[in-house]
């Protein structure tokens, strides 16, 4: 058969924000993948410069709109190691149970749209509405659904206001008695088994050598939890079981994030029950102080790296290293060989969010499409 | 059109915010499809084009060609506030502006993020603006 090259994306039904894939076809399997990237790409790195350490947070919760608050999060953990600042044990746990909501949401979402790419519209619209319930909280508790600005260096915006420990009570106690049984049809389903397993494999070998983090590592059995590495918050208090999977394919790395909403559940449950009375103390401005440092938190796709420089709290240079920036090398490997139907799920077994990927981007002006940095601050910068 | 509007999204250089209240409008707590509003992967297919996000170079173009997709009689919403003025992302280095300054836009939805509920507003206001 006549060799060609399908363009996937970047508008294309089954990607919810926009890459482009441009696919070697021979016959039904993929040869060659080219990608292109730089359509979701905002600079934000460079909008940090030159802004104060406080309104930095709320960029950098900008990034993603998913994972809004582990980045957040970084940056706090960042900002407060150069500062010097430590944070009570309330805001602590609190800052665990709305980093543990946001890990609910997110493998929720990827729940129903690894779904909704099979085709699969009523377990998608199932596990949405079961979303909406962890959303509550999140709103009850911080005031917003997606962004939620709820970090300040040292403290939390916003205490738990009144009825919100009823609240959240009740919705998980209804996300505890619904999830198991969606979960299980989830592992039952014959479409859902033929379209899952064995697609897009990833060795052990290939996990590590490619540095995967996240459910993408651990579902080819690779030990990457950020929250056991490196705890933060207070996760040093809280236990809870890393989730671990031998198979390597799109199932396994879906069972890992299936079976870490149960693990969340947990974890928000024991943050809960040990919650001091409020804290007396008020919130200080925090000090001026120069220096560089870094922050890495365990988002719900991975580790979020999060890495600054700072000039009496004003910052000079940001860099962040997201989750599906590390995984995203590994796609053309996976996409090759495999057949054209199988793209949409291997493509969405990553969980890519693209929006955090985007941290670099070519302009093509001229003959050079590359440039140095004193280049690049020259051209584009001043 | 006037009854059953189809909706179609294109996501220029957004965080995703904007584009996961615009999903949650479909599913069980919103459900827009209630109210006969049905969404559409093609524009070639779509009424209404939602446009969330700051549109950047790369993305400028990709825009102007969705929305010389669709058949006559269409309408833009630019959803958030970055469609509106840039939101946070107007001083980044390859931003084009905000959608107004690349294709013509009929209605803005304010927020980071709206929430479903004004999205779906915004849509039957659109609507009513129509008759």
């Amino acid at each position: 058969m006549h060799d060609y090259t399908m363009p996937f994306g970047p508008q294309h039904p089954s990607l919810k924000e926009p890459i482009n894939l441009a696919l070697e076809l021979d016959g039904n399997y993929i040869t060659g993948v080219k990608m292109r990237f730089g359509y979701v790409h905002r600079g934000v790195e460079k909008i940090f410069e030159g802004k104060d350490v406080q309104k930095v947070l709320y960029v950098a919760e900008r990034v993603c709109g998913i994972c809004s608050y582990a980045h957040s999060s970084a940056c706090t953990r960042a900002m407060e190691g150069i500062l010097g600042l430590e944070a009570p044990t309330r805001v602590k746990l609190l800052r665990t149970i709305v980093a543990e909501l946001e890990r609910l949401h997110s493998h929720i979402l990827w729940a129903g749209f690894g779904l909704h790419e099979i085709g699969f519209q009523s377990m998608f619209m199932l596990f949405w509405r079961e979303r909406e319930r962890v959303l509550d909280i999140l709103e009850a508790i911080t005031g917003g659904r997606v962004h939620h600005n709820y970090n300040k260096l040292g403290s939390v915006r916003y205490d738990l206001p009144k009825g919100c420990e009823e609240l959240m009570r009740k919705n998980i106690a209804e996300l505890e008695e619904n999830l198991p049984g969606l979960i299980k049809e989830f592992e039952k389903n014959s479409v859902v088994l033929a379209r899952f397993k064995k697609v897009g494999k990833i060795s052990r070998k290939d996990a590590i050598t490619y540095g995967l983090v996240g459910p993408m590592a651990r579902g080819s059995g690779v030990k990457s939890d950020i929250r056991k590495i490196d705890p933060y918050e207070a996760y040093d208090d809280i236990r809870f079981n890393e989730i671990l999977e031998e198979g390597g394919d799109a199932y396994a790395r879906a069972k890992v994030r299936l079976t870490e909403l149960g693990e969340s559940i947990s974890i928000i449950k024991q943050c809960m029950s040990l919650l001091p009375p409020k804290p007396a103390e008020k919130w200080k401005w925090p000090p001026i102080k120069t220096g560089e440092g870094f922050g890495r938190v365990e988002a719900p796709r991975g580790e979020d790296f999060h890495y600054y420089e700072i000039e009496d709290n004003i910052v000079t240079r940001g860099k962040i290293r997201t989750p599906t920036l590390a995984n995203i090398m590994i796609l053309e490997k996976m996409l090759i060989g495999a057949e054209i139907g199988d793209t949409p799920v291997i493509v969405a077994s990553f969980d890519p969010c693209i929006g955090c990927m985007e941290r670099t981007m070519v302009i093509d002006k001229g003959k050079k499409n590359w440039f140095t940095e004193s280049e690049f601050r020259r051209k584009f910068c001043d | 059109m006037k009854r059953s509007p189809w909706i179609s999204h294109y996501n220029a250089s957004s965080c995703n915010g904007c584009d996961l209240e615009i999903l949650a409008c479909l599913t069980p707590r919103y459900d827009v499809e209630r109210l006969g509003i049905v969404l559409r992967e093609s524009p070639r297919h779509a009424d209404i084009l939602l446009v969330s996000g700051v549109v950047n170079m790369q993305n400028k173009d990709r825009l102007k060609r969705v929305y010389g997709q669709m058949a006559k009689d269409k309408y833009v919403i630019a959803i958030g506030a970055c469609g509106i003025s840039g939101g946070p992302f107007h001083e980044g280095w390859n931003m084009a502006g905000p959608v107004d300054k690349v294709i013509p836009v009929d209605m803005y939805v304010p927020g980071c993020p709206p929430r479903p509920e004004s999205i779906i507003n915004a849509i039957a206001k659109l609507l009513e603006g129509l008759e």
